[in-house]
């Protein structure tokens, strides 16, 4: 198979010669200098690196939530860098979902609310989102805590709920940033299984940024980043 | 709406500044409805000729006449627009508890000295043209079921006018009236009539004079009574409502300041309303992130801001409105400001300075939440989203 019959797989990921400069005042900052890397679909991909590597950003340019300087990058069948603002931003609601370091909730809706937001981006009647958003809260384990607001969460299920968002809308592409770095290990063991099963049942393709070598010991394949590069 | 939930949340959640910020744009709409309202009657006052009207009648009493040539006499003084002769006539319609006052004028004169009497034009071109005719308030007509091609005859209870001989009158005109003092119950018919049916022999009851200056009413009327002071029949002369002169001058600069507060005011809580809406956004930086980084369009995140704002904004109005409606209906019972205010047609929160303040409120909850919206607008998601 070609690069381009991979990427045109509905969940695979393609980066092909990707630069991201960042501009600081006179300085030019080399995030990211001529990387490309291939997700097949269905793929559980750990991405490890030190700190500053450009994980992030990676992950935010496989998104769709920033641009790169060059290159190309593929999702889920879609060329990033052909979309206008308006349109990547719909392209995200229906391809991507994000899992964060620091969950992210908004504080003022409860958690039912929490996961609804995506949907309000749809058709969807009233009825239908508040069921799917329950649907979700029931798959990640937390149907009973569905009017719990963020503050009357603990970590762990603060960001359950932000798995119940993240795949509320059904994407094919989960894009997980350290999800597991704010918690203790219980938690990030129930926070693994989850994003595993996702993987495994629900066959999402899955790219997770993370330190902890446990956490991607759960991954099929693991990548080093490194000043940018991608060294194994 | 199915974005209400965090629309309203954020409100309630920050109820005391949500509270705070409606009350100040309930306190700006209140004095906006207030003062536009006290201005429009103040203005009203100002514009509705009353004083710029005089009243000439003998010096001694209403019951004597003036002589036929003071008509031409007092048109020809420097600042006289016009004059009308007008006389009392006592009229009796079949029995004396039917009574209602009755006047003999000069139509033409009449209607244009008195331009809040509101008739027909077909109606008035009838009265003009029918020396029987006669016009009479609504009120009027409808206490006798009268209307327009009716005729009845009206006794005469005053000497000079041949009493035994009724006279008889075509109703040509019913007319209302723009302004609430002029009186629907009174019956008006033309001067000539009852000049030639008594013989030629009668005068004139007093004059209406228009003036064309309202501040000049004091020296006009002093050269009119000049004019006759040292004859047989000696006039006073008035303004229709001798306060109002010294009013008219007061009245603009009134106005000018009434309006200079209001804006300071609406300026003020500009500010205040901007001011929140600016903290509201720079707290919620990383909410909106998450909003845009879960599809939320920038256009959609901009709407929602703007949106918060315009709801402070409406709550403050219709808090404002009804403030501002229960205090114009206390004001006609205040001493002073009561007198001024009362000449104004059903005085009180009209619909149209109602709908002002409220697309006034918008304006303002638009203005205040602009610069928070477009910086809702930029946030860009890296930028909000970083993780140290
Ligand atoms: N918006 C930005 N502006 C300037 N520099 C940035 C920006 N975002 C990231 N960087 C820089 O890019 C480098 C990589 O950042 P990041 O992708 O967040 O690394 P990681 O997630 O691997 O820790 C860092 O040196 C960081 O300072
Ligand atoms: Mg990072």
């Amino acid at each position: 198979m070609s690069t381009t019959e991979i990427a045109a797989r509905a969940g695979a990921v393609s980066v092909q010669d990707v630069r991201k400069f960042y501009q600081r005042d006179s300085m030019q900052i080399k995030v990211l200098d001529g990387l490309s890397l291939e997700v097949p679909e269905g793929e559980f991909l750990a991405l490890m690196g030190p700190s500053g590597s450009g994980k992030t950003t990676l992950l935010n340019l496989i998104a769709g939530i920033d641009r790169a300087t060059s290159g190309r990058v593929v999702v889920a069948g879609t060329y990033l860098g052909s979309l206008s603002e308006g349109e990547l931003a719909k392209w995200r609601s229906r391809n991507v979902g994000f899992i964060f370091q620091f969950y992210n909730l908004i504080p003022v809706l409860n958690a039912v609310e929490n996961v609804e937001l995506p949907l309000l981006l749809t058709s969807l009647s009233g009825r239908e989102r508040r069921e799917r958003a329950l649907t979700a809260l029931r798959i990640v384990g937390l149907a009973d805590r569905s009017k719990h607001y963020p503050r009357q969460l603990s970590g762990g299920q603060e960001q359950r709920v932000a798995i119940a968002r993240a795949i509320v809308t059904d994407p094919k592409v989960l894009v997980a940033d350290e999800p597991t770095g704010d918690l203790d290990s219980q938690s990030a063991e129930e926070i693994l299984d989850l994003i595993q099963t996702f993987n495994r049942d629900f066959g999402k393709t899955i790219i997770m940024v993370t330190h902890d070598p446990r956490a991607a010991a759960r991954a099929h394949t693991q990548r080093h980043l490194e000043k940018g590069v991608l060294t194994a | 709406m199915k974005f209400a939930p965090l629309i309203l949340k954020h409100l309630r959640k920050n109820w005391i500044r949500t509270l705070s910020t409606v009350l100040a744009m309930s306190v700006c709409i209140f004095l906006f409805c207030t003062l536009q309202t006290v201005v429009e009657a103040v203005n009203f006052g100002l514009h509705s000729g009353n004083a710029s009207r005089l009243v000439t009648r003998h010096y001694v009493s209403l019951v004597y006449n003036l002589p036929l040539n003071y008509k031409a006499k007092i048109a020809g003084i420097p600042g006289i627009k016009q004059t009308v002769m007008n006389a009392w006539f006592g009229g009796i319609y079949r029995d004396p508890k039917n009574f209602f006052a009755n006047f003999a004028t000069e139509p033409e004169a009449f209607l244009q000295i008195f331009p809040e009497v509101i008739l027909p034009p077909d109606q008035k071109e009838r009265w003009l043209h029918d020396q029987r005719g006669c016009i009479i308030g609504r009120k009027l007509a409808q206490r006798f079921g009268w209307k327009v091609g009716d005729t009845f005859e009206l006794e005469s209870s005053i000497p000079p006018y041949r009493i035994g001989h009724p006279f008889d009158f075509v109703v040509d005109g019913i007319y209302d009236s723009s302004q609430q003092s002029f009186d629907l119950n009174s019956m008006y018919f033309n001067y000539k009539y009852l000049y030639e049916a008594t013989g030629r022999n009668i005068g004139i009851g007093w004059l209406t004079e228009q003036i064309d200056d309202p501040s000049h009413a004091g020296a006009i009327s002093k050269a009119i009574d000049a004019e006759f002071e040292n004859t047989d029949t000696p006039t006073k002369t008035e303004t229709e409502q001798a306060f109002l002169a010294g009013f008219v001058a007061m009245a603009g600069n009134l106005a000018l300041l009434l309006n200079g507060i209001g804006l300071a005011v609406a300026f003020t809580i500009l500010l205040v309303t901007a001011n929140t809406m600016s903290i509201a956004v720079r707290e919620r930086q990383q909410e909106i992130g998450v909003l845009k980084t879960l599809g939320f369009s920038s256009g959609l995140v901009m709407s929602l801001i703007l949106i918060e704002a315009l709801l402070i904004a409406a709550l403050g109005g219709l808090v404002g409105l009804l403030l501002s409606k229960g205090m114009l209906g206390i004001l006609p019972e205040v001493p002073m400001i009561g007198d001024v205010v009362a000449q104004y047609p059903s005085f009180g929160l009209s619909a149209r300075t109602a709908l002002l303040g409220v697309g006034f409120a918008l304006l303002l909850g638009v203005a205040a939440g602009f610069l928070p919206a477009m910086n809702g607008y930029r946030t860009r998601i890296t930028e909000t989203l970083r993780q140290v």
